[in-house]
């Protein structure tokens, strides 16, 4: 994958990305604040073009990342392209052994991991924001926010612990 | 005031229905300028107020060219840059100054009008490469360099033009203190000028226009070129933020420039026994000049005649800055000759743009006939 990016006075930012497969894409952020996108397959001569506002263009670019919908079951990544390329991943866990018994405040999740547990659902009754002293039960499911570096330190320290 | 309200609402309507069909509005205002003024109707004439308007109208084109030229982009692209410009440069001058001195006229006349003959129109060559959705093409980058190109010869070319004064180490001293002084500015005022310029009320958009008018009402007060100056002030600021500055000084250009190119086009006389066909003729020629330079720019950047078509179609249209050499050096009969080579080529230029598809594949064509008649010829010699 080669990528380029060049500043053309007069028309804005060009980006080329050159695919493995050797079918180029060409993005222009226009001064008028549109966005122009070419695509060239590698067999062809005349490429095809779409133009985008800034709106569409930031959605187009979230499906791409995959982000909207990560396919996987129990996590959800939520990209923030307008901040500078934010990205926050919100996790589901299943509390085995290791966390039951002990509250939030003591694991002191947020302090070693930087994970938040922004939920826990234990049976059908659900609890939004629990606070410090929320104590686990085996069984629960929590939902924990952080970035994915966190989240991961969140299942070596704590889940495993 | 009456022909102020008159042409305003003549280029309101035209701007309406040009951008409807996405066709180049600037040659429209001029005839409708040549209509409405002393070669026409004679309804408009230019007043005081007029000027002033035309005046602050070429100031925010120059000073916008100055913002858009930062020499780190030019240096990163010198080849394509310097062989594409130098063609365009030496190819189009020299052919526009022949057939100016040729048609008849003097030696200062016959440069004028070579710049005017040289220069395309940067905004209506990067408006049909945006709306005929033609960035991807290879030859666009080339197209926007020479762009670049053109403007800095302009710039070299105004120097020379105003600096044929008696006392040129006084106004080369002049200058030099300005331009370090705009320099001092942006350079140590960099952090307070990027402050101001992003504020969300009223300072930027005031800042912007006062400063432009200062220094080019200033300069002209000091009898030091205006338009230099506001090309040297833009490109000092390119330095803090251009994208803020354009921002702001956008809708000065784009409102004053239509009223500067509509009274251009008043102020043409075509009455005083121009030689029409002659200033037509110019045009075609200016026309097919573009040709042979973009042909050997294709060849040249691209290895391809076909790239040089591309090129071709795309530059033909002279606008902006061949009005603004007229209106600024131009003797009457110099003024309406570029006149008609702008509303002749922009016209035709639209068109090109459009269908450069279609004139590639008819130029190919023509060339495999040829190639395809030698052989044939040989054939029927043989047996």
């Amino acid at each position: 994958m080669a990528l380029r990016s060049i500043n053309l006075p007069g028309i804005g930012t060009k980006y080329e990305l050159v695919t493995d497969k050797d079918d180029t894409i060409a993005i222009f952020f226009l001064k008028n604040g549109n966005i122009q996108m070419y695509t060239l397959p590698h067999d062809e001569h005349t490429p095809c073009v779409a133009e985008l506002t800034t709106a569409e263009a930031r959605r187009l670019g979230t499906i791409m990342t995959g982000a909207i919908m990560e396919a996987d079951k129990e996590s959800v990544e939520i990209a923030f392209s307008a901040l500078s390329d934010l990205r926050i991943s919100i996790h589901t866990y299943v509390i085995g052994k290791a966390m039951a018994g002990r509250c939030i405040e003591d694991l002191q999740i947020r302090a070693k991991t930087g994970v938040t547990i922004i939920a826990v659902s234990r049976g059908d009754k659900n609890i939004v924001n629990p606070p410090p002293s929320f104590m686990f039960q085996e069984g629960d499911a929590v939902v924990a926010i952080g970035e994915t570096d966190q989240l991961k330190t969140f299942e070596r320290e704590c889940m495993v612990g | 005031m009456e022909g102020l309200i008159i042409a305003l609402f003549v280029c309101l309507v035209l701007l309406i229905i040009t951008k409807s069909f996405s066709w180049p509005v600037i040659p429209f205002y001029i005839i409708a300028g040549i209509a409405l003024g002393v070669s026409g109707l004679n309804i408009v004439q230019v007043s005081e107020s007029s000027t002033f308007f035309s005046e602050l109208g070429l100031i925010f084109l120059l000073f916008f060219m100055g913002l858009e030229i930062k020499p780190d982009r030019i240096l990163s692209n010198q080849k394509t840059f310097f062989s594409s410009g130098l063609i365009d440069l030496n190819i189009n001058m020299v052919i526009g100054f022949l057939a100016a001195y040729i048609i008849g006229f003097t030696l200062t006349e016959s440069l004028v009008i070579a710049a005017a003959f040289f220069i395309s129109s940067t905004a209506m060559t990067v408006a049909s490469l945006v709306e005929n959705k033609k960035l991807m093409m290879r030859e666009s980058e080339t197209i926007v360099w020479m762009m670049v190109f053109e403007d800095i010869v302009l710039i070299i070319f105004l120097t020379l033009l105003s600096t044929s004064i008696n006392n040129p180490l006084g106004f080369i001293a002049k200058i030099a203190v300005i331009l370090l002084a705009f320099y001092l500015i942006a350079h140590f005022g960099k952090k307070l000028i990027r402050k101001a310029i992003n504020r969300d009320d009223e300072l930027p958009v005031f800042l912007t226009f006062a400063a432009v008018v200062i220094i080019a009402f200033g300069s002209k007060a000091i009898g030091v070129p205006e338009t230099l100056m506001v090309i040297a002030f833009g490109t000092a600021l390119a330095s803090t933020d251009a994208a803020a500055f354009e921002a702001q000084a956008r809708p000065f250009k784009d409102v004053f420039l239509i009223i500067f190119f509509v009274f251009f086009g008043i102020s043409v006389d075509f009455t005083g026994g121009v030689p029409v066909l002659l200033i037509v003729a110019l045009s075609i020629l200016a026309i097919i000049s573009k040709l042979v330079s973009g042909l050997l720019i294709g060849k040249v950047v691209h290895g391809s005649k076909r790239s040089g078509i591309e090129i071709w179609a795309n530059t033909i249209g002279r606008g902006e800055f061949s009005i603004a050499l007229a209106a600024l050096y131009g003797s009457p009969i110099v003024s309406s000759a570029i006149a008609a080579m702008v509303i002749i080529t922009s016209i035709v230029g639209s068109f090109t743009a459009k269908y450069s598809e279609p004139l590639q594949d008819l130029f190919a064509r023509s060339r495999k006939r040829k190639t395809d008649r030698l052989p044939a010829e040989n054939s029927e010699t043989i047996p």
